[in-house]
């Protein structure tokens, strides 16, 4: 089903508001909402018509009183610059307003930490520690025989997972697409997606998820033609596990699907280095890669340009004037809870569902009018969404492909990069 | 207007056959002029006397942005720390050593006087991240090469022996898709091959699938770049890079491209024989033959240096393979959209390792016995034989005959023994160095207002005091303009400018988009109209550079 364009209907929009950046909705921008008439899930639906209000009475404010943009600016300035270690919270940015919320933690020498990326830096540790070898949506789509998704059943992360990658009508090779393997490692998942359209049931390894480590530890074992003790690991019959193991190894293209909060925080890296084992393990005779979901509020949007601008991922202080990066000693929770941290900014342009910590420390939020807040802030600056309001950028999950945002009607607040450097800008004249 | 004077520098300008010859210099409005008229008035004079004069440095090779980049960014931590960027009121702080922050990398060619880099595997569907990244190095134009080859699109033109018209309008049409400046293919139709477990492709092998070999890829997308106009020769990756006895395989696909202009890129990993008792050697000497004797050849060597780095490629069946020579030892894999790869592997250069003495060795060895330095370009495939930042280093290995022995006399002695370097007696000149890293490139990627100092030409211009230490010289130019701004003064930033993207326009028949939408609908993950890049998406993605377009004259 395609909807056709019209003159308030938009098509071939790009959606925000998860990491698979679906590119195919339609969009009619008429209504008081932004209204998702074609392929958008439940999220997107929701999203655009919250978010993509257009006209709004919001304002800025200072303390709760009405201010102009220009003094609510230059009021957030002088909190950065009393401060002595301000940290960045939220994050929740397109390419564009993680630009600028990277030129004023620069300016105002503070610490950005998204709010997923208390995955995120774990999981990009194992890439410091080991690496990987990972694939992309496209390839998934075209080419997967087999797909294992450990831990996650991909469309509590990314809706149409399934829709996109998995059951769709032809792919580029012989593969026929409803022939594929589906496999579910871990138990309590909603494996209804995972269904064949010919009515085939996924594999599903039903075990408590908290024992993922183990579960990953006997497939390596027996992938690598390795002895495993008893003949039921997690109360699933061995004979199962080699089938299994035994399907991986004769699999032409199989994908390993998972994602970081679908893990136990604590168990993350090591079910991320098991998953790296048993993928590179596998292609020492066929093809086997992995797949990590991630994206969802500009994660990877925002990691992606604190990485390249300045060469270290998020969970860096900039405090000195050279960037350090420690990701144990930077999580902003961590410093807000210990009082080494003395001011909060709360960026996110994308998300208006998760406020800020109660922190007891100055606090500047830079978000939608329809976040709810709890507490009024020292400073409040509302501003315009990315792909609704204003055209962006936002990197997909697998970090490869960046869409284009498009600005689907007008909103007289400015964008949150645009915000960001304004700040800078005055945080320098305080300086100087 | 208001106009700037050089006054009495040596200019070193080849493109116009200057050689060192003292000449005042006038900028205006960010350009050289003859010299003012009468409603101009000198605002701003520079006694350079007695300095040496050339346009700014362009490195037509140099991975500075895209995905495989950042990934070597974040896998890297521990090769950034010891060199940070602190903040100044003018500049962003940054860091990096081989695997650099575009900040980073953007002050340093700066300061050692380049004003243009080319990312030379900006993956297509990647092409937006390649952009952002590029306009977040400062200072530089950049600019970019597509890479095809390996795309499903194109490998089923070839299987279904579509005509090359059809393949020229599909490459045309990638070119504007993607604002890049050439066409690169990378071990040609291997990373797809490697996709359905194919661990190598010879020339003239078939990939399982298209059945279609390396010699037909490189033979069909030089006749597109030649045809469309585009100036810049198609940019090959050679199959088999780092196989000992890949030379053959090498001079194969210079005859691949059938006579048309061909540039084989880090030559130097595409220069071994199978010769001694390890069955690793030197086939330079039949590389730089090839090279003097063909003139549609042109190189850039990929010179490696000693120390840490990182090796960063889109030739993801490679890198899988090397992955265990890693150091330290992690890696990361990549196959791209049914379009592409990548692999990303930390590598460390060490002099008393018999294999990475003769590759140090190799690279020189062809530096000095090509004789057109017009066709061969001082890289090091930064950063994957050794950072750019080495640039100096390698200039006096080249200027200067006796610092050359002196190093050779400290690398593995099984290495140097294998080696003719102690026999080449050739020092490049400052004309010649001139040559390969400001002329030459202009002319080969077809910059007409860049790489001279004629009239009319962009005032990206260097200023070097003359030094017998060539390293020290070429590392800290004393001053630098760029577009006619001074950015530059004794080695140190003191303006913060933002390039514009250098990207051709080759005429073609939009009608191919009737195949290739419908095909993006059916096969990939986005739509045809996300994957395209326009002009003004161009400047945003580059944070507001500006696009310089470049016509194309048909020659098909």
């Amino acid at each position: 089903m395609t909807h056709e364009a019209t003159s308030t209907v938009v098509t071939e929009v790009a959606c925000p508001l998860c990491g698979h950046a679906c590119d195919d909705l339609s969009v009619d921008t008429a209504g008081a909402a932004l209204a998702v008439v074609a392929h958008g899930c439940d999220r997107a639906v929701s999203g655009f018509a919250r978010l993509g209000a257009g006209s709004t009475a919001a304002t800025p404010r200072i303390a709760g009183r009405p201010a102009t943009l220009d003094e609510a600016c230059a009021e957030a300035a002088r909190l950065l610059a009393a401060s002595a270690q301000p940290v960045f919270g939220g994050m929740a940015l397109d390419v564009s307003g993680a630009r600028g919320a990277m030129e004023l933690v620069d300016r105002a020498g503070g610490v950005i930490d998204h709010m997923n990326n208390e995955f995120g830096w774990r999981a990009s540790r194992v890439i410091q520690d080991g690496g990987g070898i990972n694939t992309t949506l496209a390839e998934v789509k075209n080419r997967a025989d087999l797909i294992l998704l450990v831990g996650t059943d991909a469309v509590s992360a990314q809706p149409r997972f399934f829709e996109r990658c998995v059951w769709v009508k032809e792919t580029m090779f012989d593969l026929q697409p409803d022939s594929r393997r589906i496999v579910y490692l871990g138990g309590g998942l909603d494996t209804q997606p995972g269904h064949s359209p010919d009515g085939r049931a996924p594999d599903v390894f039903d075990f408590e998820r908290s024992r993922m480590p183990e579960a990953l530890s006997v497939l390596n074992a027996l992938v690598a033609q390795q002895p495993v003790a008893g003949d039921a690991p997690l109360g699933i019959a061995l004979a199962r596990w080699q089938a299994l193991a035994d399907a991986l190894l004769g699999a032409q293209y199989s994908v390993v699907v998972w994602a970081g909060p679908a893990f136990e925080v604590s168990q993350l890296d090591l079910n991320v280095g098991a998953i790296v084992s048993l993928v590179r393990r596998l292609n020492v005779t066929t093809r086997c890669n992995s797949l990590p979901l991630a994206g969802n509020d500009g994660d990877l949007s925002m990691g992606a340009v604190h990485t390249w601008q300045t060469g270290y991922p998020m969970r860096t202080s900039y405090a000195s004037g050279t960037p350090k990066f420690d990701p144990l000693h930077n999580g902003i929770d961590r410093l807000l809870a210990t009082g080494e941290a003395d001011a909060l900014v709360w960026l996110s342009s994308l998300n208006d569902l998760q406020s800020p910590p109660a922190t007891g420390v100055p606090t500047i939020v830079i978000a939608p009018p329809s976040l709810k807040l709890a507490a009024e802030p020292q400073v409040y600056i509302p501003v315009a969404t990315p792909g609704m309001h204003h055209t962006g950028h936002f990197v997909r999950t697998d970090k490869v492909v960046t869409l284009p945002l498009q600005a689907l009607r007008r909103s007289a607040l400015p964008a949150a990069g645009e915000v960001a450097v304004a700040i800078a800008t005055r945080l320098k004249e305080v300086q100087s | 207007m208001s106009v700037i004077k050089l006054t009495g520098g040596r200019v070193i300008d080849p493109a116009n056959g200057v050689d060192d010859q003292v000449r005042d210099l006038y900028i205006r409005d960010g350009r050289l002029i003859a010299a003012p008229d009468a409603h101009d008035r000198i605002s701003a004079e520079y006694n350079i006397s007695g300095r040496i004069v050339m346009s700014g440095a362009i490195d037509m090779h140099s991975h500075i942005g895209g995905g495989k980049v950042n990934i070597a960014r974040e896998m890297l931590p521990e090769d950034h720390r010891g060199d940070p960027v602190e903040r100044t009121e003018l500049t962003r702080s940054s860091c990096g050593h081989a695997a650099p922050g575009t900040l980073a990398a953007g002050y340093r060619y700066a300061e050692m006087g380049y004003t243009a880099a080319f990312e030379p595997a900006l993956l297509p569907v990647n092409a937006r991240q390649a952009h952002m990244e590029m306009g977040d190095t400062p200072m530089l134009d950049t600019g970019g090469y597509a890479m095809l080859g390996s795309d499903d699109f194109l490998l089923r033109m070839l299987a279904a022996k579509e005509d090359q018209q059809a393949i020229n309008d599909y490459v045309a049409w990638t070119l504007h898709a993607t604002q890049t400046v050439g066409i690169k293919v990378v071990n040609p139709g291997a990373i797809s091959a490697f996709k359905f477990n194919q661990r190598k492709l010879d020339l003239d092998e078939q990939n399982a699938f298209y059945g279609i070999t390396p010699r037909e890829i490189v033979k069909v997308l030089s006749r597109a770049v030649h045809d469309l106009g585009v100036a810049k020769p198609l940019h090959v990756h050679a199959s088999n890079l780092g196989v000992p006895g890949n030379v053959d395989t090498t001079l194969g696909t210079m005859d691949a491209a059938e006579g048309l202009p061909v540039h084989l890129t880090h030559i130097q990993f595409h220069s071994y024989g199978t010769e001694g008792e390890r069955k690793f050697s030197s086939a330079a000497a039949r590389i730089a033959e090839a090279i003097n004797q063909k003139k549609n050849v042109s190189a850039d060597v990929g010179q490696i240096l000693f120390g840490q780095t990182v090796t960063a490629s889109g030739d993801n069946m490679v890198q899988y393979r090397n992955a265990g020579h890693g150091s330290p030892k992690k890696s990361v894999i990549m196959d791209i959209e049914c379009d592409a790869g990548c692999g990303v592997v930390p590598f460390k250069y060490k002099d008393q390792n018999f294999v990475n003495a003769l590759q140090w060795a190799i690279g020189l060895e062809i530096f000095l016995m090509v004789d057109d330095p017009w066709r061969i370009f001082l890289t090091t495939d930064h950063p994957n034989g050794a950072p750019f930042t080495t640039y100096p280093h390698l200039i006096k290995l080249l200027m200067d005959r006796s610092f050359r022995n002196a190093m050779l006399d400290t690398i593995n002695p099984d290495a140097r023994a294998m080696s003719n370097l102690a026999g080449l007696d050739r020092e490049y000149s400052l004309y010649e160095i001139a040559i390969m890293t400001r002329a030459g490139p202009a002319k080969l990627i077809g910059l007409a207002d860049r790489g001279h100092l004629a009239p009319g030409a962009a005032a990206d211009i260097v200023v070097y005091k003359e030094d017998a230490d060539r390293e020290r010289m070429f590392e800290k130019p004393e001053l630098v303009f760029k577009d006619g701004e001074l950015v530059v003064r004794d080695g140190r930033i003191v303006k913060v400018v933002r390039g514009g993207t250098h990207a051709v326009k080759p005429e073609f028949d939009i009608g191919i988009e009737k195949k290739i939408k419908p095909y993006f609908e059916r096969f990939h993950s986005v739509r045809m109209n996300n994957f395209k890049i326009s002009d003004d998406e161009l400047c945003e993605c580059g944070g507001g550079s500006k696009l310089i377009a470049h016509a194309c004259r048909k020659r098909g």
